[in-house]
């Protein structure tokens, strides 16, 4: 057996080999293929029942291909102006790339590879299976499609960032001519948007369904091409099918020709990217803090040098002040609050002249709360936590616990007068209800800064992405519930000049909770044993 | 025989390699010596043609990214990283298939053996200490028993019995007519058999020295080192260097 064949059959052997190890993780892949297979029965047995009178608008279909496929493009974009993506990984640098095997060859393996990963990523949308079915009356053959289509955008969509960055890699010119396609594709769909609200008079998503349904639209880089595949497919329009796998085939050839050109030397425009994504898995395997892949050099600036202030414990949050300020000039106002305030602008503009804009707005809030909490209990504290300089400077506990907490209980403050601000002066809602918002997101920052502390006291450590989506949500039901309630029967009784105050009592617990939080586990650097490295392992 | 001959690599904008020229003959160990961020180990990737630049690179007469290069180079590289889903017998099986190689069990078992890895060879890569992998890593890179070999920082991670039994390696291969190139900045670590030291400062050699020329000249060369890597701050600090020295990172 050749090298590369033997690579990737004893890969395949050893990992299902591996499931006798994790009976847990055996349990969920066969619940997992059971479902599918059980949907895939079900879908033949009732396929003579058809459904079409009743289905959904399929242009919501189309509108959920676009977005992914625009965000797809965006993000990948991004990926190939900075580390350029990979089909590879580190193991195949050190072995695969030094070894004599064409490089065509290991080109080829690596293509293999990872469109075999992005079909296994789409295997998620056979458990949409009933759901599509019953929404929108779809068979077999347009399932299928939608499976195909996931994959097809996720390899193009990968050979594009490498692509990117073979062709702009230490030329900013270049750099600057990817970006100005790029924002002038998405301009030009910005300005097809308010030509369409313009002249058809329609609503917010009636314009984005007639948009993404447009001819025009299927010609748009991938995003487009997938709608267009998926309309013909599912309408049996063998022109569309055709021109739509044609110009995905024209794109991969175009990049695997850039790739293969002259002396075949792709080793180099992959290796960033592979030693980058390698760096990060390392990090999150070892529970370390995953290094920051933003490619943003920070200048050191005279005025922003120095902790300046702070002593003992408060060195901390100085330290973290000064972080704040190396990534943003404004301190704490960055991206993430610019991006929330166009989001309640946008909100409050469109929802103004709504029967009942104030629950549009307790959506802002909830949506605004959501976000945060992942925010947060990935923020400072949680780092601060993981390095071991918190459990050796010589101060109590409790005021440790406080100076690493408190960047994390001011950005709320300052994030929240801000969205709600903005809220109020665009939507002309009444400013004390916007003001209790604010308030009230501010106070959901202090119950997710406590709840940090309480993962660290309990668990010993931060839990992962999966389990902190779940503790998320029984937190949201266990602790915000019962500081919900009071202020849903404060809506209820209370009269609507009186209705500003309905966030209050679920702001005042929240607060109330923090505290609590804080003074049973101010202990944690006493009590936990410093789990962030595997240095002292 | 390595010949490496005005070889510049520029990463965007930062000059990381900058006409560098030397050669590694038949038989010598050669060391790159030099601090972080001197351009060793972006050298190194040139050499294993990981790494495109300007120049020329030639592995016993063959131009280094022709296939018959790759088959007489080895590259043991400064981060080891196996493959998570392959045992340790399975990476030298690949190897064995990679470089067709006959008759390598024997070599494979002699390898593990030595670096004390013989028993662990059910293991799978994710299953390693960072240390195994080390191991592991140059298990690797010896099994098709190259006739040029680069080193990039190979002690670092190893346990004592590791760094005699490698330096006894080295020595070994060194005897059996292999070119050895060493990277590294802990200069005791290969103090007793450097036949060639290349000191890299601002990704260009700075001073080259035989061992033949520090032995009649009485030269210490930890000396030199810092009185290059020194006088190359106080330049740096005077502003009178003109170009940037390479970022931390890039080695």
């Amino acid at each position: 057996m050749k090298a590369l064949a033997y690579l990737t059959l004893t890969q395949i052997k050893n990992r299902i080999l591996s499931l006798k190890k994790k009976p847990g993780l055996l349990i969920l892949y066969s619940v997992l293929t059971l479902i599918v297979v059980g949907s895939f029965v079900l879908m033949i047995i009732f396929s003579g029942e058809t459904n079409a009178e009743k289905a959904a608008d399929e242009r919501i279909i189309y509108l959920i291909i676009s977005a992914l496929g625009l965000l797809f493009v965006y993000t990948f974009v991004t990926t190939g102006l900075s580390t350029g993506s990979s089909l590879f990984n580190m193991p195949d640098v050190g072995l695969l790339f030094v070894a004599p095997i064409s490089s065509k060859k290991i080109l080829f393996y690596g293509l293999l590879n990872t469109m075999g990963k992005s079909l296994l990523a789409s295997v998620f949308i056979f458990y949409q299976i009933g759901n599509l079915r019953n929404a929108f009356d779809y068979g077999f053959k347009e399932i299928f499609i939608l499976f195909i289509i996931y994959a097809s955008m996720l390899v193009s969509c990968q050979l594009l960032a490498i692509g990117i960055y073979i062709f702009s890699n230490g030329n900013p010119s270049r750099k600057n001519l990817v970006k100005a396609i790029t924002y002038t594709l998405y301009a030009a769909l910005v300005i097809a948007y308010l030509v369409i609200q313009r002249q058809q008079q329609t609503g917010l998503l009636e314009t984005i369904l007639r948009l993404v349904s447009s001819e025009g639209f299927a010609y748009f880089p991938v995003a487009g091409w997938s709608v267009m595949l998926f309309a013909g497919v599912a309408h049996n329009l063998p022109v569309k099918i055709i021109i739509s796998v044609v110009l995905f085939l024209i794109m991969g050839a175009v990049i695997i020709i850039l790739l293969t050109s002259g002396k075949a030397d792709y080793y180099e425009s992959v290796l960033v990217s592979t030693e980058t994504s390698y760096q990060i898995r390392k990090a999150a395997r070892e529970g370390r803090n995953v290094p920051q892949t933003n490619s943003k050099k920070i200048k050191v600036r005279d005025n922003a040098f120095g902790i300046g202030k702070g002593s003992r414990a408060m060195a901390i949050f100085y330290k973290h002040l000064l972080e704040h300020k190396r990534k943003s000039r404004l301190i704490f106002i960055d991206g993430y609050t610019v991006f929330m305030m166009i989001a309640a602008g946008m909100a409050g503009y469109y929802f103004r002249t709504y029967a009942l804009p104030e629950f549009a707005y307790y959506g802002v809030l909830a949506t605004a709360v959501y976000f945060q909490y992942f925010l947060t209990v990935m923020g400072k504290l949680k780092q601060e936590l993981t390095k071991p300089y918190i459990y050796l400077i010589p101060d109590s506990s409790l005021r440790k616990v406080f100076a690493a907490s408190l960047s994390s209980l001011i950005k709320p403050c300052v994030d929240g007068c801000f969205i709600f601000g903005i809220l109020a002066a665009v939507s002309g809602h009444n400013l004390p209800e916007c003001a209790f918002f604010a308030l009230a997101y501010a106070a959901s920052g202090a119950v997710f800064v406590g709840l940090t502390i309480l993962y660290q006291r309990v668990l010993g450590g931060q839990p992962g992405t999966v389990l902190k989506v779940f503790i998320g949500m029984g937190l949201f039901s266990l602790v915000l519930g019962p500081a919900i309630a009071p202020s849903i029967v404060l809506a209820i009784i209370l009269p609507d000049s009186l209705r500003f105050l309905c966030t209050l009592p679920y702001s005042v617990i929240s607060i109330l909770f923090a505290v609590l939080l804080f003074v049973a586990c101010g202990n944690l650097i006493d009590k936990s044993e410093y789990t962030g490295s595997a240095a002292f392992k | 025989m390595l010949l490496v001959q005005e070889v510049t690599k520029k990463y965007g904008k930062v000059l990381a390699n900058d006409g560098v020229s030397f050669e590694t003959h038949p038989g010598e160990i050669s060391i790159l010596l030099g601090p972080n961020g001197a351009g060793k180990s972006t050298l190194i990737k040139c050499i294993a043609g990981l790494l495109k630049f300007s120049g020329r690179i030639l592995i016993n007469g063959n131009e280094n990214k022709s296939l018959q290069a790759k088959r007489e180079l080895g590259y043991i590289p400064e981060i080891p990283a196996p493959y998570e889903m392959l045992t340790v017998w399975e990476h030298m099986e690949f190897i064995a298939r990679a470089y067709s190689l006959e008759n390598w069990k024997e070599k494979a078992e002699h390898l593990l053996q030595r670096f004390e890895m013989d028993d662990k060879k059910k293991k799978l890569g994710n299953e390693l200490s960072k240390g195994m992998q080390q191991k592991l890593s140059i298990c690797c890179g010896l099994l098709p028993e190259p006739k040029v070999i680069l080193f990039d920082e190979p002690m670092v991670g190893l346990d004592p019995h590791a760094i005699k039994e490698l330096k006894k390696i080295i020595l070994e291969k060194k005897d059996e007519g292999a070119a050895i190139l060493i990277s590294t900045h802990m200069l005791d670590s290969v103090d007793e058999f450097w036949d060639s030291a290349n000191i890299m400062i601002g990704g260009r050699i700075a001073a080259r020295r035989s061992r033949r020329d520090t032995a009649s000249s009485g030269e210490d060369l930890e000396a030199l080192f810092f009185a290059i890597t020194e006088s190359s701050k106080s330049k740096s600090s005077d502003g009178q260097e003109g170009k940037d020295s390479s970022p931390e990172g890039m080695n």
